[in-house]
């Protein structure tokens, strides 16, 4: 059931895991095209801070280059990719297919996600797929790795072997079934989970407790979400309008009594305590640091973290 | 669609000649007080009499008295009388008494020339025999003046007599005819004879100068001839004729005019607004007192004994009366004017073989019959003491009777009367109509009245009445579903239905006892099925075809102005009556009047445009003249969508008008109707 | 019920340009309960192309019916009648989708029009709204989910629970006026005391009995094709 080594897909992301290190990971958006000049440009920044990068697939429903495409250019690059996957855009023929190719083409984490629904993009007359949900995905792929079937049954040529995680959302509702469907994923297939960017913490924790309840932690690594606040205009808009968030007034008071161009200092600082924070908390094997469209500050958020430099394991 | 509910209101079927109330009412709102006067003369010859002192039993059974009050419906039709009186001269028509039969009616009360006109427009040659010098029986001689003008009842004896009747006057039949006499010479003889003696009491000192008998005194009161009264007056008796006796001698001029009957004030016969009006005047009353003994001297009246009256019905609410004969008291009076019961003079029929007992005529209600073949009876002689409007109705039956006979030479037994009436408004349904405030006059000042016998109501003025009409609730004559309707059960009707009437049983079901016939869920019916009695709203369409192909188009002065205005803010006839051709041709403007522009539909808001109006103006009542719940809302929010639809149709949603009357409708309308005009101009020209 | 809302005028009006007498069929059921192709709504419409043929100085005319059902081939058939002798050159049909291709695989050469757009499957929710309740998916799951379907209520038609955007009761595509149907079928498991199910994962769905498979039509064998009846 997995690899020779005990391992389930080897890839660098899974292996600092099991190694028993807080694994670092960060977002590597794709360009609204096929600028690969730009990708390899945040590739460069961010390479050697981080265990692997998630290369999103058309977020927020907005038209980019492909999440395959852009994973390979990562692996290219040296830098492991974790290829986002979303099941508004294709059906389960399209995903499975999808898979073997981003295997063939190197890449060895894949995160299973449901997709914001188009509405939110810049296609909002598109129509959408959802043949699937997140958690039938995550099922679908895991059988394909571990029981080498695809979804009709039909046996899969020469093994896949990936990595999968799957997306939480502590701060969505209702909170009570928030742990329990982060459970559904992980016995759906999801490995690891990375969560939604962290600022309430008292029900973050409380997620977390929940989850260790029902030995989550045991089953899956779970990286803490983290996204640093830009400035008093980010942090208002977020609370504004990405739902599921809710940042604490204090937060933002702490930003906002700084001047203008300290703003961003202070959200990395604020970070940086969250994340000393975390590293506490029973059942946080890693951080997400989604620094979006704001990659030059990985390497100090890594290294202010005192996660760098990365390990190497073999 | 005009279709006449089957179930009678209650105030149609609490009156003894049925009279279509609401119709009336209804043509009254409508400005057509001439129609509503036709209502009113085919079943009540006494229509202006009963404008008067009809004690309108249907206003007592109106089902608007559990919102607030009962609709003046006797003002109403005093209203009617009073505004029609040309036209009802018009109609007046002599007929020819083509049958040959002869037929004698001995008394000229109501019921006897309501059965006189009854036969006379059949065809049968009628002729009324009357003791005394004027038509009318007690209508004439008894009801005193300030309640019952003497011109008010000629109108309706003149309207009778129009028909060709012959009347004789002074002649008492057993006096000035024989009752064999006629027989010979008449194929009929109604016995209409009413109760026109009162009864006396069996008591001491009942001799003595000084004491009077109720109906002799209001005959005398009314011929002109009054009697000479002491200066304090004694009325014995509890029901309204006693009242009108008090209250006839107080006009006389005594100091004091005191009644006193065996009743307790919740028991006495007498109306209650009587003896409000009656105390007013400064009449008082001692309830509960039976008379004992007359006190006299030298054989004239100086006082009277009461004793104490301790139950005046017994078990079976029979009339026998308990005294307590250790209480007494006794007053010093002048007068005693007995009112205490009526009979009549029978004397007429003591040598024929008609049968009398006990100074009662036998008769057989059912068939309005004597004993012997041929000779009929109606009226208060035949039901005992009653109103005016039942002796009417008497009236009718036994012409009816009387013409069955004549043709057949058998007896009719008249049908028993069942009247099924829509029942009372729920108070459920009640709750959530809107309240409006009667109508009232005021009648003259107690202290000015009683100086003589003028009369003391005024009738309502046009506004009044037509503000009084509006409050009809048309029992009966609301919202239906056509029978031919697509309903779908869609629940729209249940939705917006202001009172909670309307329910969907697989199809929708307005049920005639609740509905209030606002006509909002005919407005909003998706299938367009539901039907209004009282105004379907596609009469809008016809009409508005029919003026629009009538008028020659080139001659409108445009831009045309079709207007609906609601009818209950006029407070004249001048925007009630239909208009002219020409009318509408010079001033461009059409008004539709509609009992509530709330139930307007949709498509009557667009329509005129297609019939060819260059504009829609809407006028409603005033901000808080509203008669229906709910109406205002739906309606707003209907010509919202209108003009949307207006606008995407290329006509411009600005063409629909909207405006709430202010002041009165004479005064606001017009105005409305110039800016309509002018706004008009300044967009076409722009 | 199918629920359907009124095309546009000028849309409707656009269809018309090369007739000459048009027929507005309403029809009796669905569309008249959601008011958008009744009796009433046809007789507007008519009216109003009535008005704008006239201001454009067309000569057309317009004729309003409205009959029972449009899906039911008794009901119609009068209507085919009258297009044929009266010689009706157009029908807009304020049917749903059903009516219009119901009159259209009938009529022969006169083309039928959409005067309404057929909006989805619903349910009166209070008076003058209504709500998409059923996607007609074929295979009902919703005893899986405390009688609320998350294919036709979810925006992404989740089968295993809420996604992030759950927010206080409020679906995020629509946090104004849509609640999150996951909220709602977790209350009501909850309410049912079936909250343990909602841990179970539901499979992915199979599609075919959807459209997906085709398109569907049913038999019911015990009246189809009577032999008595195609006899005569
Ligand atoms: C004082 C008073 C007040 C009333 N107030 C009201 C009221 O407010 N509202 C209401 O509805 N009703 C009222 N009534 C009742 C109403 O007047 C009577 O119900 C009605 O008049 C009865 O009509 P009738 O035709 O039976 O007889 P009557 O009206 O009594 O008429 C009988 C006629 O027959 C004549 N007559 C009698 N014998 C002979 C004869 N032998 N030969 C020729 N003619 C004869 C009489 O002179 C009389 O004119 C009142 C009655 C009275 C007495």
């Amino acid at each position: 059931m997995t690899s020779t080594n005990g391992l389930k897909s080897g890839s660098n992301l899974e292996k600092v895991f099991r190694a028993g290190h807080l694994a670092v990971t960060c977002e590597c958006g794709p360009p609204k095209g096929a600028d690969v000049e730009h990708l390899k440009k945040k590739i460069q920044m961010i390479k050697g801070y981080v265990d692997a990068a998630n290369v999103t697939d058309n977020q927020t429903a907005v038209v980019r280059m492909s999440s395959i495409g852009a994973s390979a250019i990562l692996v290219q690059n040296g830098v492991e990719p974790v290829m986002q996957m979303v099941t508004r855009d294709r059906n389960r023929i399209a995903a499975q297919s999808d898979l073997f190719g981003a295997y063939a083409l190197g890449i060895r984490n894949m995160l299973c996600l449901t997709g914001d629904h188009q509405k939110f993009g810049n296609h909002p007359f598109a129509r959408n797929v959802f043949d699937m949900d997140s958690i039938q995905l995550l099922s679908m792929v895991r059988t394909i790795r571990d029981e080498g079937k695809v979804n009709s049954g039909e046996p899969v040529e020469g093994g896949v072997k990936m990595f999968f995680g799957a997306a939480a959302n502590p701060f969505a509702d209702p909170f009570e079934f928030r742990a329990i469907r982060m459970g559904k994923k992980i016995y759906a297939g999801a490995d690891f989970i990375q969560t939604q960017c962290i600022y309430d913490m008292p029900r973050f924790k409380e997620f977390m407790k929940m989850a260790r309840d029902m030995g989550l932690h045991e089953k899956a690594f779970i990286m803490a979400g983290l996204t640093p606040l830009k400035s008093v205009g980010m942090a208002r808009y977020m609370n504004r309008n990405v739902s599921g968030i809710t940042i604490p007034e204090e937060m933002i008071k702490r930003v906002a009594g700084v001047p203008k161009d300290k703003q961003a200092d202070e959200g990395i600082k604020i970070c940086l305590e969250q994340m000393a924070e975390l590293k506490e908390e029973e059942g946080i094997r890693g951080f997400h640091i989604m620094a979006i469209e704001w990659e030059e500050r990985i390497p100090e958020i890594v290294e202010r973290a005192g996660l760098y430099p990365r390990p190497r394991v073999d | 669609m005009e279709k006449e509910s089957h179930l009678y209101a209650t105030c149609s079927a609490a009156c003894p000649v049925h009279t279509d109330t609401r119709e009336y009412v209804r043509r009254i709102s409508t400005g057509d007080y001439e129609g509503a006067l036709d209502v009113l003369l085919e079943v009540n010859p006494f229509s202006s009499v009963c404008g008067r002192i009809c004690h309108h039993p249907c206003e007592s059974q109106c089902r608007r008295q559990v919102i607030d009050a009962p609709v003046g419906l006797r003002l109403l039709k005093r209203f009617v009388v009073e505004n029609t009186r040309e036209y009802r001269i018009q109609r007046r028509k002599k007929v020819e008494p083509v049958l040959g039969r002869k037929i004698a009616v001995i008394g000229s009360g109501p019921s006897g020339l309501t059965a006189a006109r009854d036969l006379a427009m059949l065809g049968y040659k009628v002729t009324v025999f009357e003791k005394d010098s004027m038509l009318g029986g007690m209508l004439a001689h008894a009801i005193p003046r300030y309640r019952l003008p003497v011109d008010a009842l000629q109108e309706d004896i003149d309207d009778i007599l129009a028909l060709g009747i012959e009347s004789r006057l002074n002649c008492e039949v057993g006096k000035d005819v024989s009752f064999k006499d006629l027989r010979k010479e008449y194929d009929a003889i109604l016995i209409a004879v009413g109760l026109a003696e009162s009864h006396s009491l069996p008591i001491p000192g009942i001799g003595s100068d000084g004491i009077l008998l109720g109906i002799p005194f209001l005959w005398d009161v009314a011929n002109g001839s009054p009697p000479t009264l002491g200066d304090r007056v004694m009325v014995i008796g509890g029901g309204n004729v006693a009242i009108d006796v008090a209250r006839a001698a107080k006009r006389l001029g005594p100091s004091q005019v005191i009644m006193a009957c065996l009743e307790s004030r919740e028991e006495m016969p007498a109306w209650k607004w009587e003896i409000e009006e009656a105390e007013e005047e400064g009449i008082s009353i001692m309830n509960s007192w039976g008379p004992k003994a007359i006190l006299e001297q030298n054989g004239k009246t100086t006082g009277i004994e009461f004793k104490r009256c301790t139950r005046v019905f017994d078990e079976n609410k029979r009339f026998n009366p308990q005294y307590d004969e250790s209480v007494t008291t006794s007053l010093d009076v002048d007068s005693v004017i007995l009112t205490i019961g009526q009979k009549a003079n029978l004397d007429f029929l003591k040598e024929t073989t008609v049968g009398v007992d006990r100074g009662r005529l036998i008769c057989d209600r059912e068939s309005c019959t004597a004993t012997e073949r041929g000779v009929f009876v109606s009226g208060e002689v035949m039901t005992g003491p009653g109103s005016a409007i039942q002796a009417v109705a008497t009236g009718h039956d036994v012409a009816r009777a009387i013409h069955h006979y004549l043709e057949t030479g058998e007896t009719l037994k008249l049908p028993q009367e069942s009247i099924e009436t829509i029942g009372e408004l729920p108070a459920q349904t009640a709750a959530r109509a809107r309240k409006f405030d009667h109508i009232d006059v005021r009648l003259t000042d107690a202290s000015q009245r009683i100086k003589d016998f003028s009369p003391i109501e005024p009738g309502y003025t046009e506004a009044q009445a037509l503000s009084e009409a509006r409050r009809c609730l048309a029992c009966g004559t609301g919202a239906v579903l056509a029978p031919s309707a697509q309903c779908a059960g869609c629940l729209t009707c249940v939705r917006i239905c202001p009172y909670g009437v309307a329910t969907v049983e697989r199809t929708a079901s307005m049920p005639a006892q609740e509905c209030l016939t606002c006509g909002l869920c005919a407005a909003e019916c998706p299938a367009a099925g539901v039907a209004l009695a009282r105004f379907a709203t596609n009469r809008v369409k016809e009409t508005l075809e029919s003026i629009l192909t009538d008028c020659s188009a080139e001659k409108i002065q445009r831009p045309l102005v079709v207007s609906y205005c609601c009818l209950y803010e006029a407070t004249s006839r001048k925007y009630l009556r239909e208009q002219t051709r020409s009318e509408i041709e010079e001033t461009g403007i059409l008004r539709v009047m509609v009992p509530c522009v709330g139930r307007l539909g949709s498509i009557d808001l667009v329509s005129p445009f297609e019939l060819g109006a260059d504009r829609v103006s809407i006028i409603a009542c005033h901000e808080t003249g509203c008669l229906y719940t709910g109406a205002e809302e739906l309606l707003e929010r209907r010509i919202q969508q209108a003009r949307r639809f207006l606008d995407e149709i290329g006509v411009g949603g600005e063409s629909l008008q909207f405006f709430r009357t202010h002041t009165s409708a004479e005064e606001s309308w017009p105005q409305f109707w110039r800016e309509s005009k002018e706004d008009l101009r300044a967009t076409s020209a722009a | 019920m199918i629920v359907a809302d009124p095309k546009p005028f000028q849309e409707v009006r656009g269809f018309l340009e090369n007739y000459r007498k048009i027929l507005i069929l309403g029809c009796g059921t669905c569309v008249t309960v959601c008011l958008s192709g009744g009796e009433a709504q046809a007789e507007l419409l008519a009216s109003g192309l009535r008005i704008a043929f006239k201001k454009d100085g067309k000569e057309v005319t317009v004729l309003e019916d409205t009959v029972q059902r449009q899906c039911e081939q008794e009901f119609v058939t009068p209507v085919l009648e009258r297009v044929k002798k009266e010689g009706i050159d157009a029908v807009v049909t304020l049917a749903c989708g059903v009516g219009v291709n119901f009159l259209s695989d009938r009529i022969g050469a006169v083309p039928v029009f959409p005067g309404v757009n057929t909006t989805f499957y619903g349910g009166n929710v209070e008076a003058g709204l209504w709500s998409e309740m059923c996607a007609g998916c074929g295979e009902c799951i919703t005893y899986l989910t405390g009688g609320i379907c998350p294919i036709a209520r979810c925006s992404k038609h989740l089968l295993n629970g809420p996604c992030g955007g759950s927010e206080k009761g409020m679906c995020e595509v629509d946090p104004k006026n849509t609640e999150c149907v996951w909220q709602l079928i977790y209350d009501r498991m909850k309410l049912l005391g079936r909250l343990d199910e909602m841990r179970n994962l539901l499979p992915m769905k199979d599609w075919r009995p959807a459209m997906d498979g085709g398109v569907r039509r049913t038999v019911r064998e015990h009246i189809y094709r009577l032999s008595y009846k195609s006899q005569t």
